[in-house]
Order: structure tokens, then sequence, then C-alpha cells
């Protein structure tokens, strides 16, 4: 009984840690440009 | 960068300027050219940066001068947020114009002190950057953005795509929730109905239904609230629509498995938030669609300028907003700034770039008498221009509402799912209400009546149904877009689908729309006079044959322009040193009283007629030259009318050219039906007797004279590299400009129309079916789940057939 009820707190924190780093994802706008970050990585030079 | 040519290229800009009024310094030992103080001092900015590399790195970079449109630094106060050590504001820049200008700015502001991080969206020209505002502040940002030639804009002068961005944002929001959410309670259920079918030990069964139901719980009140809000809306004016459909089936679902709680019995929590997750995906789907159109619209928006340079009687200028000029007021346009009004320019010589409308990128001269359109951008020259039209009347916010217009449209057959779910919803509750209250007279115990009405209302979700219609739009269009083909609104795969005619432009459409010019005849003046005369007056022409002759002159040779006329469909006028010269098709001569008499109508008649289109040049009294053109029948236009033939759809084409061309161009793409020498009106009417004759119509074009036919037509598809105004009144645009891909177009809106036929006769048996054994309490509620998942995917994977097949 005792590992079940575990094993489902375990997937609860998983699943809720998940969706509060979605939250934030939305909130910070990580999702508002999805064209130009694949870009970037080619832009920067070392100088 | 020598100095023995008569021209210079700016080392910022690029735009050549005339060395004599070129600033030339010493940098490096090299001796450096700029057209203007701004680009020098920008130039010298980056040298002492260490930011050269921009120079070097830059392509794709279009010759223009750094913008310099000014709002009022206290403007931007209410884009500042802050919150502790860290304030952050989102600003809008213009002047943007190769990926390296995004470079430039995030590497510049990030150098400057206090500057925390600084990122710009390339394609829509959003930044974000965020400061310590004990160190700096949002004066010293923008003056730094303002340094490097861009202008920034304070967020408030967006509109529709703003509040689209948000509702996209907040949609993501409840989508995420819902699925994540979901995907804890579908994992509890899935332990549910195992148990159900082997034995599951009561207490566990217990805290799996009790977890469900605090899972589902905010699936159902927060991401299932814009559904609750539609349905409460709908309800006040008593017709329901789509919300209701879906919000009364989750909530049934919801509310029955809360009584199952108490009363024991099964719970489908998970039914509830399934349907909210899908819907509302389908949802945030269709809403990035819409706020990446309405980026466009929004750059559109944005250009133009919030202040303008007001003259004063007594001589100067003023500051004042745009909205308060009225027609007749003059403004001062400066270099590099954006025009603020229609209009027509009072002093002045300067060139525009109009090629937010036109899609012209060559800029467009401009001298006294000439009209510029707000929003365009001002080149070189100082310019007075007196008002026509401000706000909402100008060029471009028309441009603008029609096509919001056109993207609100929704397809005809949504609209009549939506009018099937009004009917329905009522009857659904009726049907419920009915079985509630048959089972109490029949004196069965309350919850038990109870509970068999509520899942009348679950087994008749509407999962399969909501889906239905905008699932297969939605798969179509995005299909259309892969194969390159841009599709404005879910009415036109619909429309397309239905089209019988298909009518083509000749040129730009049919052939490349890039002619050369094959000949120069003067008469009695000389070959290299009459070319000269002609390029002058042409080069102001977005006509693709007007295009060819003024390509054949170096630019460095043009002879001034004055009072420009464009005569759509017939040809144009133009005034050199005081004369009045026509260029055209002998109708626009004959319209203005210039006999184009028998020695100009032998040396055309003597031309190679079959391959090539003679404009006549005029002074005023006669004509003075021939000039022919020749243009090409793309490839593949052959074969798309074929493959369109084919298919059972007629095939037409219109033209402007005269009946020799038409018929040799018509002869080699396959065409029998040619109409030559229609004016752009006739065009409309031509559209509108092929329908008469065949049924709907789509018309394909690429020009302004095309538009009225485009906007005509059922379908109208613009080709990619055509005008804005073409591109503006057509439904859909060409991207690729592959004419083959029309008929595969019209191939996959037929297949589109069939899978959603499909799918609503699927959703509507299925309840057929299903209702009437849950009111007579025969379906199992586990074989009602099934089922009912089981149509929702039916009804997803024959959608997605379309990504595939059909064309």
């Amino acid at each position: 009984m005792w590992t079940t009820l575990l094993l489902i707190a375990v997937s609860l924190v998983f699943g809720i840690a998940a969706w509060l780093l979605f939250l934030w994802a939305v909130k910070s706008d990580q999702f508002d440009d999805v064209e130009r970050p694949k870009h970037r990585m080619l832009d920067d030079d070392p100088d | 960068m020598s100095g023995n040519s008569t021209k210079a290229v700016c080392a910022h800009c690029l735009l050549e300027v005339p060395v004599e009024a070129a600033i030339r310094e010493t940098i490096d030992g090299k001796d450096t050219v700029f057209c203007c103080p701004g680009c020098r001092a920008i130039h010298a900015l980056l040298r002492s940066e260490g930011l050269t590399g921009f120079y070097t790195r830059r392509n794709g970079w279009t010759p223009g001068p750094p913008e310099s449109a000014r709002v009022p630094i206290d403007s931007f106060d209410g884009a500042v947020r802050i919150s502790g050590r860290r304030a952050e504001a989102d600003l809008v820049l213009t002047g943007i114009r190769c990926a390296s200008c995004v470079w430039l700015i995030e590497r510049y502001l990030g150098g400057r002190p206090g500057v925390l991080s600084a990122r710009v969206n390339f394609a829509t020209g959003r930044s974000t950057i965020s400061w310590d505002p004990s160190v700096t502040g949002i004066g010293p940002i923008v003056m730094a953005i303002r340094a490097l030639g861009y202008t920034p804009y304070p967020p408030e002068s967006l509109s529709a795509g703003d509040a689209l961005r948000r509702e996209t944002s907040d949609l993501l929001l409840r989508f995420g929730t819902a699925a994540f959410l979901s995907m804890q309670v579908m994992l509890f259920t899935a332990g549910l109905y195992a148990g159900y079918f082997q034995g599951i030990d009561a207490r566990y069964a217990r805290l799996f239904r009790w977890l469900c139901f605090l899972l589902s719980t905010p699936v159902v009140f927060y991401s299932g609230a814009p559904f609750l809000r539609g349905a409460l809306r709908g309800a006040r004016h008593g017709a329901f629509g789509m919300d209701a459909l879906v919000f009364l089936g989750a909530f049934s679902a919801y509310a029955y498995s809360i009584a199952s709680l108490f009363l024991g019995g099964e719970v489908y929590f998970d039914t509830a938030t399934m349907i909210l997750t899908l819907i509302l995906l389908g949802r945030y789907i269709e809403a990035g669609a819409k706020s990446r159109a309405a980026d466009g619209i929004s750059r559109l928006v944005r250009l133009s300028p919030v202040t303008a340079r007001k003259a004063v009687p007594g001589g100067g200028t003023i500051d004042v907003p745009v909205a308060s000029l009225s027609p007749g007021d003059l403004v001062e346009i400066v270099p590099g700034e954006r025009i603020s009004a229609d209009g027509s320019v009072a002093e002045g010589i300067s060139e525009a770039d109009e090629s937010m409308l036109t899609g012209e990128s060559a800029p467009v001269p401009k001298t006294a008498g000439d009209p510029v359109v707000a929003g365009s951008l001002n080149g070189t020259g100082r310019l007075l221009v007196r008002v026509l039209r401000t706000g909402g009347e100008t060029v471009l916010s028309q441009v603008v509402q029609a096509v919001e217009e056109a993207q609100a449209r929704k397809a005809p057959i949504q609209r009549a799912a939506d009018r099937v779910v009004r009917v329905f919803v009522p009857s659904i509750v009726l049907v419920a209400a009915g079985t509630i209250l048959f089972r109490l007279h029949a004196g069965i115990p309350p919850h038990a009546a109870l509970m068999a009405g509520i899942s009348v209302l679950v087994i008749a979700c509407p999962c399969a149904l909501g889906l239905a219609t905008p699932l297969a739009v939605l798969v179509g269009t995005a299909s259309a877009q892969a194969r390159g083909i841009l599709v404005r609104g879910g009415d036109v795969i619909e429309l397309a689908a239905r089209v019988r005619c298909v009518l083509f432009d000749k040129t730009g459409t049919l052939t490349r729309g890039r002619p050369r010019l094959a000949a120069v005849e003067g008469i009695g003046i000389g070959r290299d006079d009459a070319l000269r005369i002609a390029a002058s007056i042409e080069a102001s022409s977005e006509h693709a044959i007007g295009r060819a002759i003024a390509d054949a002159l170096p630019v460095a040779r043009r002879l001034p322009v004055r009072r420009f006329r464009a005569h759509p469909g017939e040809g144009i006028e133009g005034e050199i040193d005081g004369v009045r010269y026509l260029l055209g098709r002998p109708e626009l001569l004959a319209r203005f009283g210039v006999e184009p008499g028998e020695e100009a109508a032998r040396r055309i008649a003597a031309l190679p007629a079959a391959d090539r289109t003679a404009v006549l040049l005029a002074d005023d009294s006669r004509p003075i030259a021939i000039l022919a053109t020749e243009d090409t029948l793309r490839p593949e236009a052959a074969g798309a009318v074929s493959r369109l033939r084919a298919s059972g759809i007629a095939v037409a084409m219109v033209t402007g050219d005269d009946p020799a061309v038409a018929a040799r161009v018509a002869g080699e793409a396959g065409i029998d039906d040619v109409r030559a020498r229609v004016t752009p009106e006739g065009k409309s009417e031509e559209v509108r007797r092929a329908r008469k004759r065949f049924g709907p119509v789509l018309v394909v074009g690429d020009g302004v004279n095309d538009a009225p036919a485009l906007a005509e037509g059922d379908v109208g598809v613009a080709m990619g590299r055509g005008t804005g105004l073409a591109i503006h009144s057509a439904s859909a645009t060409l991207m690729t400009e592959d004419l083959l891909r029309i008929p595969s177009f019209l191939a996959l809106s037929r297949a589109t129309m069939r899978v959603i036929r499909q799918n609503l006769f699927w959703a509507f048996s299925y309840n057929l079916v299903a209702v009437p054994l849950a009111v007579a309490g025969k379906l199992h509620p586990i074989a009602a789940a099934a089922f009912m998942a089981g149509s929702s995917l039916l009804v997803a994977g024959n959608s997605l057939r379309l990504r595939k097949g059909g064309g």
C-alpha cells in the first residue's frame, strides 16, 4: 500500500513540476518566437 | 569607392550618392564615403564599439537610409515594467533590413551599461529589453537604438495583432494545463479500467477516483472557462453554439462523475478532460495561424507614423499627432521618414519605397504633384506633402481592413455545422430531461433517474462533432501551405472545391512576366532618343512590359519625368521637358486625341506579331516610336492546363494584350477560350460571364489590373511575386509561382470537403445510434466511453489523411 502511495505521490510531483515549468515557459514568452532562436547560434561569432 | 566615377556608394547604407554630395572621411587609411551625417555617425559608432563585423557579415541588406522617425521619449514610459532590480520593456523596432541588424542591435544594447538582456525578433521587429533601473533607463536605451539607425516604437501603437497574441498565449496556458492534468487523469483512469475487468482493491479505486476528481477540477473550471463564458453568452441570447456543446459535454461528464463518487458507479473524469484538451488544441493551432497572419497586418499598421511635422503659416513646423491632421494640411517629410498621410507632393524631389503596397522593391521617384501614400518610406530628399486622406481612410488602412475582414470569414460549412449545433444542444438537453422524467414516472429512485439523464448528455458528447469541420479545414489549410499555396480564411477551401472554371491572366501568370525589349523603331526620331524617353517614363511603371522597357536603359541616363500617370490596361503618360508623352496601346493614344496614323499601323503589322507585344510612344500630336517586347510561357503552363482539363474544369485566358499575342500564348498553353484586349473592369465582367456559363470561377493573376477580377472571382489566386494590391485582393497566394500547384490545390480542396462530409456523417450517425441506446438504458458506460474515444480518433485520423494524399 505504502509503496503504491509513494509512487503516486512521486508521479504527481513530477507531473506538477513539468506543469509549473510549462507555466513559467509560457509566462516568460518562450513560445513567442520560435523562428529566430534556431538561427541565433549561427550568428554569434567568437570575435 | 573610387573618386573617378560620378556616383559613390555609402559605406553604411549602400545607397548611391553623387560624388559631389558625398561626405568623405579617411578611415584606417582608406577613403570612405557616406551619403549623410547620419550614416557617418552610425559608422563611427560601430567602429568605436568594435562592431564593424556587421558590415562583413550582412547579406540580404536592401540599400536604404537609416530611419529617423521621432516618437516622444515619454510615450515609452507606459511600456516599462519594473520588478525590484530589473526593469523590462517590449519595444517594436522598424528599419530592420536583414538578420545581421538583429545581431547588431542585440550586441550593441547588450554592451550598454546596465542592460541585462536584449532580444529582437527578426520577423516581427518585436524586442524585449531588460535593464537594471538603478543604472540606466528607457530614455538612454531608446536613444541607443536610434543611434544605430533603427526606430523604436512603444508597443501601444500596435493594435489587433497584440490582442491576438495575448489570446494565443492564454490558450496555450489553458491547453497546456489541460494536457498535463488529463495525462495524469488518464493514468489513474487506466488503473480504474484495468480494475474494472480484473478486480481492484476498493481502497485504491476510491483513492484513484478522488485523485481524478482533484486533477480534473482545474481542467473543467480553468481550461474550460472560455467555453463556459461562450455558453453563458449563448444562453443569454438563446442561441447555443459549439462552445455550449463542448462545455455541456465536459461538464455533464464531470457532474455525473462527482455524483458517482458519492453514490457509487463509474467515473468519467477522463472524458471531461479529454474533450476540453482536444478542442483547446484545435483552438490553439487556429489562433497560432491567425496570429502569424496578424503579424503581417500589424507590421503594416506599424508603418503609419504616430506624429507628423505640420507646416505652420508663418514658416517652420510643429510636431502634431497624425490623428489631428486634416485634408489640406502641409506636412514635412524628412529623408528616411515614413510618410504620415496619403496626399500629393507640394514641394521637393525624392523617391519613396512603396513596396509594402505594391510589392515593387525599386523606389518610386516623387516630385511635385505626385501622389504619395501613408506608410511608404521617403528616400533621400525632403518633401512637403499636402494631406489628402488620414487615419482610417488611407490606402494602407483600407488594405489592413480588407485583410482583417478576409481573415474573420468562416467556412460556410462551418456555419452550417454551427446551425446544426444550435438545434442539437437544446434537443439533447430536452432528451436528457425527458429521460429523467420518464424514469421518475416509472418509479425509479431519483438518483438513478438523474444518472440516466446525465449519461445521455455524456454519450451525446460533441467530441467528434466539434472536431469534424475545424480539424479538416486546419489540416487542409496547412497542407495547402506546405504545397506553396497560402490560403486566407477557411471559406477558400470550400469555394475552391466547387470551382468549375479557371481564368488565367496572361502576363506574369501564364508567362514569366519578365518580358524583354525586343525592338525599338523611331518614327521621325532616332532609336536612341525614343528609347530614352520611353524608358524614363516607364521607370515609374509597375507593369511588366513597362519594366522591360525601363530596364533597357541604364538608370543614370533616365530623364526626369513629371506628371506621371498610369492608365491600367492601356498605358501610361508622363511629361519630360514640358512635353507630354503617351506610351501604350493605340486606344490610349486615340482617347487623348492622337491618331496612331497609317505609318505606325503599317509598322506594327510588319512586326513578327506572333511573339511580340507592341506599344506606341506618342507626343502631343503623333506617334514617334514603336516598342516591341516579347515574353515567354512558363514551362509548366501547358501541363497545368491539361491537368485542370482532365479533372473536368474549363480553362480560359483573359488579357489586356492584343489578340495575336494572346492567341499565340494560349495556343502554346493549350487554351482555346481566349479574350484579348480586356480592360481591368472588363476582366471582372468576364469572370461573371464565366460563372454564368460554368459555375464557380477561380481567377489567377498578378497585377494591379487583375485586382478587380481577383476580388470578383469565387477564389482569387495571386502570384507570389505579384503586386501588393493583387495579393490583397486575392483569397490565396501562390508562393512558389508553380502553376501545377493550382490543379493540386483544387484536388486538395475537394479532398478536404470530402473528409469534412465523412466526419460529419460519422459524428451524426454515432449520435443517432448511441443516444437512443442511452435513453433506453441499454448502453453500458464503458462501451459508450470506448465508442466515444473511437469516434474522435476516427475523425482526427480521417482529417490527418489530407496531409498525405489528396493531390
